[in-house]
C-alpha cells in the first residue's frame, strides 16, 4: 500500500489509487467535476490540479496514480491559479441562467466560483448560443449551454446501465450532449445524470421549478420502493416532501438508486393520506380520530372469535415483532403475508431493481419465522371463502402502485363479516371496509428495514405529516389495553 | 423613558408651569392663523404628501414590451424578503427562450415592512417599489395582493415596462 503526503497530511491508500483518491481519504478540499467515484476516470474537466514534488508542471489529481513517497499539494498559488484560469474557461460560454437554473444553489460552478474564482470576467467575445429545454426522455431535461463537458452522464449510461443513450455531438465549443434519434433517454435509472451532472445541464422534469434547493431541508433514511433498501436523502418543507437522491453506501447501492424509487415520496405527502379514523355504521361512514377509532376496534375485535391478521412487506421490523405479538396473544395464530407480484416477486434487473417491491419482506419473514407462525394465503383464502373468519384486520401497503392486486384482494377480504384496513393512504377500494385507521408513512417514523440481502437499515424520522395517525407500535399498545398513544410517534419531531 | 427634573422654587408651583404651556400654544394658534404657508401639518386627505421619488411604497411587478411579466420566478426575493411575505410558484413556460415564469405570485402586504430588500434581490429588474402608499381594504383578504393588482392594477396604465427585453438581451449576445 502506498503512502504519499497530501498537502502535509500523510495518508496510506489502497494500490492503483488515484491522487484525487487521497485527497478524499483526508478530506482536503479539491475541486473536481469529472472525477465521479462511481465511474471511470475521463480527465476532462482539469480542474484538480495539483502539484508533485519533483514535477515541474502541475497534473490532474484524479488520472495520476499514487506513488509511494509522493509529496502532492494543492494549495500552493500556482495551483490555485491554473485552477482560477480552467473555471473561466469552464465559464466563457455559460449562460449565467442561475435565477431560473433549478442547480442554483447546490451548483459546482458556483460553488467553485466562490471558492477559486471571485473574478471579473474578461471575455469581450459574443458567447456561442446552444440548445436550451431538450427534452432527453421521460424524466430528464437538458440545457447544453449550461453544460460543462464533463461526461459524467455519458459515462454513467456507458458503464452503469449500459444503455448507451448519451453522447456528446459535434466539435470544440459547439459540443453538445445530445440522444440519438428515436433513442431517447428512457431508462430505470436515467435520473441519476441528473444528480451527478455537477451543474445545472440536466434537470428533472418531476422536480423541475417545484421549489429553491436552499428551502428545503432534508434527512437520510431507506428508500421504501424495493427490497433493495437503497440509502436515499429526502428533501422537504413545510408544504411536504419534493425529492429523494440516492446517498452513496457501497454495500447497498453504490452511488445510485432507481428512477422508481424517487417517486416515493408522493405517497407520503398529505394529498394522499388518509388523516382521520373511518369507522362504517348503518347511517355511513363516521370519521373520528385514529386512536378513537383504534380503541373502538379493541372493543369490536374483544368480542370475536376468529380474527385474522394480513401484514404487508412495508412496515418496520419493530413493528411486526411488537404488532404480531400483540395481535397473537390476544385474538390467535391466524397472521398471513400477502405478496403482492408472486410472479415477479423474484426478479433483479442487474443493477439495484429487486421485483419484490416491500422493503422489508425480509424483516417480516424473520419475525413471522421468529414467533412460529406458518401460514398459507391459500389457508386464508380457503377460510375467507367458507366463511370462517369473523374480523380481518389488514396492515395495508403505502405504496398503492406496487399492489396491482389491490382491488382483487379488497375485494377477497370483504368476504370476511368485518374488515379493518390499516393504511397510511387513501383508496377508494377501502370504502367498503368496517375501519380504516390511518398509519404514518416510512418517512415519519423510527424503524428498521431489512434487505433482501438481509442488511438491516435504520430509517431516519422525519417531519410528521400526519400528526394523530397510529404506527403499529401504537396500534399494538391499544390492543393491549392502553388508551394511550405513545408520544413516540405521535408528537414528537417537526410537524410539517 | 428618563424624567429631568429641574428643582428650582418655581416648579414647585402649579400655574406657572400651566401659563407657560398655554403660551405656546396660543403663539403657534397666531402664527399659523397669520401664516398658514408655513404650516407644518397636512389636512389629509384632501392635501396630500408628496414623497421624493425613491421613496418605497406599494410594489409594482414590471412587464416586458409585450405586456407579459419581467418576472422570472427566481424566488431571490422571497429568499431576502425579511418578513416572508412573498408567495411565489413557478411554472415552466411554453417558450423556451422564457423557460420559466410565475404562475402565482403573492405579496401579504401587511406582513410587508416596506424594507426594500425584495427590489434589491431582484436580478432582472422585475420588482420595484413604487410612489402609492395608501392601501385601504376592508377584509384581511384584500391585503394579499396578487399578480393582476401588483403588475396591472388601473393607477400603472397597463403596466411599468422594464428597459431590456428578453429579444434585445438574445440579440446582443448576454
Ligand atoms: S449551472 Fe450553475 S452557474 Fe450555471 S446557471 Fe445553473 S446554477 Fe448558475
Ligand atoms: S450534461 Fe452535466 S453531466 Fe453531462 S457532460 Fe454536461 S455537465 Fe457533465
Ligand atoms: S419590501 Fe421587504 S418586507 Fe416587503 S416584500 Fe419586499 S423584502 Fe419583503
Ligand atoms: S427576484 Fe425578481 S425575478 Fe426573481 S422572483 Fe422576485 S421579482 Fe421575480
Ligand atoms: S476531475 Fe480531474 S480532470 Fe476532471
Amino acid at each position: 500500500m502506498p503512502k504519499c503526503t497530501v498537502n502535509g497530511i500523510e495518508v496510506e491508500v489502497k494500490d492503483g489509487a488515484t491522487v484525487i483518491e487521497a485527497f478524499m481519504k483526508t478530506n482536503e478540499s479539491i475541486a473536481h467535476y469529472c472525477w465521479h467515484p462511481g465511474l471511470s476516470v475521463a480527465g476532462v474537466c482539469r480542474m484538480c490540479m495539483v502539484e508533485i514534488e519533483g514535477n515541474p508542471r502541475l497534473q490532474i489529481a484524479c488520472n495520476t496514480p499514487v506513488q509511494d513517497g509522493m509529496v502532492v499539494y494543492n494549495n500552493s498559488e500556482k495551483v490555485k491559479e491554473a485552477v482560477e484560469w480552467t473555471l473561466k474557461f469552464h465559464l466563457i460560454n455559460h449562460p449565467l441562467d442561475c435565477p431560473i437554473c433549478d442547480q442554483a444553489g447546490e451548483c459546482g460552478l458556483q460553488e467553485y466560483y466562490m471558492s477559486h474564482g471571485s473574478y471579473d470576467s474578461e471575455m469581450a467575445e459574443r458567447k456561442v448560443k446552444k440548445h436550451k429545454v431538450v427534452d432527453l426522455g421521460e424524466k430528464v431535461v437538458l440545457d447544453t449551454e449550461r453544460c460543462i463537458l464533463c461526461s459524467r452522464c455519458v459515462r454513467f449510461t456507458d458503464e452503469v446501465t449500459k444503455t448507451n443513450e448519451l453522447g456528446i455531438f459535434n466539435r470544440g465549443d459547439r459540443s453538445e450532449i445530445g440522444t440519438f434519434e428515436n433513442r431517447p433517454l428512457n431508462n430505470k435509472y436515467s435520473l441519476n445524470t441528473v444528480d451527478i451532472c455537477p451543474v445545472g445541464a440536466l434537470t428533472s422534469k418531476d422536480f423541475r421549478f417545484r421549489q429553491r434547493v436552499w428551502f428545503l431541508k432534508s434527512f437520510e433514511t431507506i428508500c421504501q420502493g424495493c427490497s433493495a433498501g437503497c440509502n436515499v436523502q429526502a428533501y422537504y418543507n413545510e408544504n411536504g416532501f419534493y425529492r429523494v437522491k440516492p446517498v452513496p453506501n457501497e454495500e447497498v447501492n453504490g452511488h445510485w438508486m432507481c428512477d422508481e424509487g424517487r417517486d416515493v415520496y408522493k405517497f407520503a405527502n398529505k394529498e394522499h393520506r388518509l388523516v382521520s379514523g373511518i369507522k362504517k355504521e348503518d347511517s355511513g361512514l363516521s370519521h373520528m380520530a385514529p386512536g378513537a377509532a383504534a380503541v373502538q376496534l379493541r372493543e369490536d375485535l374483544s368480542d370475536t372469535k376468529k380474527a385474522a391478521l394480513v401484514l404487508t412487506g412495508q412496515y418496520t421490523t419493530e413493528e411486526y415483532l411488537k404488532f404480531v405479538d400483540s395481535f397473537t396473544k390476544n385474538y390467535g395464530n391466524e397472521v398471513y403475508h400477502w405478496i403482492n407480484n408472486p410472479k415477479t416477486f423474484d426478479d433483479f434487473d442487474g443493477i439495484l431493481l429487486r421485483g419484490d417491491k416491500n422493503p422489508n419482506t425480509v424483516g417480516l419473514l424473520r419475525v413471522l419465522e421468529g414467533k412460529g407462525i406458518k401460514s398459507s394465503w391459500a389457508d386464508l383464502e380457503e377460510k375467507l371463502n367458507s366463511g370462517q373468519i369473523e374480523h380481518l384486520v389488514v396492515a395495508g401497503p403505502e405504496n398503492l402502485a406496487v399492489f396491482p392486486d389491490l382491488e382483487e384482494k379488497v375485494t377477497l377480504f370483504g368476504q370476511a363479516q368485518k374488515l379493518t384496513v390499516l393504511t397510511p393512504v387513501k383508496s377508494k377500494f377501502y370504502e367498503s371496509a368496517d375501519y380504516q385507521i390511518p398509519m404514518k408513512s416510512f418517512m415519519e417514523k423510527d424503524g428498521t428495514f431489512v434487505n433482501h440481502k438481509g442488511i438491516e437499515q435504520k430509517l431516519g424520522r422525519g417531519p410528521i405529516v400526519v400528526s394523530q395517525a397510529l404506527t403499529l407500535l401504537d396500534l399494538s399498545m391499544i390492543l393491549d389495553g392502553s388508551d394511550f398513544i405513545s408520544v413516540n410517534s405521535a408528537s414528537m419531531g417537526g410537524s410539517l | 423613558m428618563s424624567i429631568v427634573k429641574k428643582e428650582n422654587s418655581l416648579s414647585k408651583w402649579y400655574l406657572p408651569g400651566i401659563l407657560k404651556g398655554l403660551g405656546i400654544t396660543f403663539r403657534n394658534l397666531i402664527k399659523n392663523l397669520t401664516s398658514r404657508d408655513e404650516m407644518l401639518t397636512l389636512n389629509y386627505p384632501e392635501e396630500k404628501y408628496e414623497y421624493g421619488p425613491r421613496f418605497k411604497g406599494n410594489h409594482v411587478l414590471t412587464v416586458k414590451k409585450d405586456g407579459s411579466l419581467r418576472c422570472t420566478a427566481c424566488m431571490l426575493c422571497a429568499t431576502n424578503c425579511p418578513a416572508d411575505c412573498i408567495t411565489i410558484v413557478a411554472a415552466e413556460h411554453d417558450d423556451p427562450s422564457v423557460e420559466k415564469y410565475p404562475i402565482n405570485y403573492e405579496i401579504d402586504i401587511l406582513r410587508c415592512v416596506f424594507c426594500g430588500f425584495c427590489e434589491e434581490a431582484c436580478p432582472v429588474d422585475a420588482i420595484r417599489m413604487g410612489p402609492e402608499w395608501q392601501v385601504p381594504g376592508v377584509n384581511g383578504a384584500s391585503f394579499i395582493n396578487n399578480i393582476s393588482e401588483l403588475a396591472y392594477r388601473p393607477s400603472l396604465g397597463g403596466g411599468i415596462k422594464t428597459v431590456l427585453d428578453d429579444e434585445e438581451r438574445i440579440k446582443g449576445g448576454i
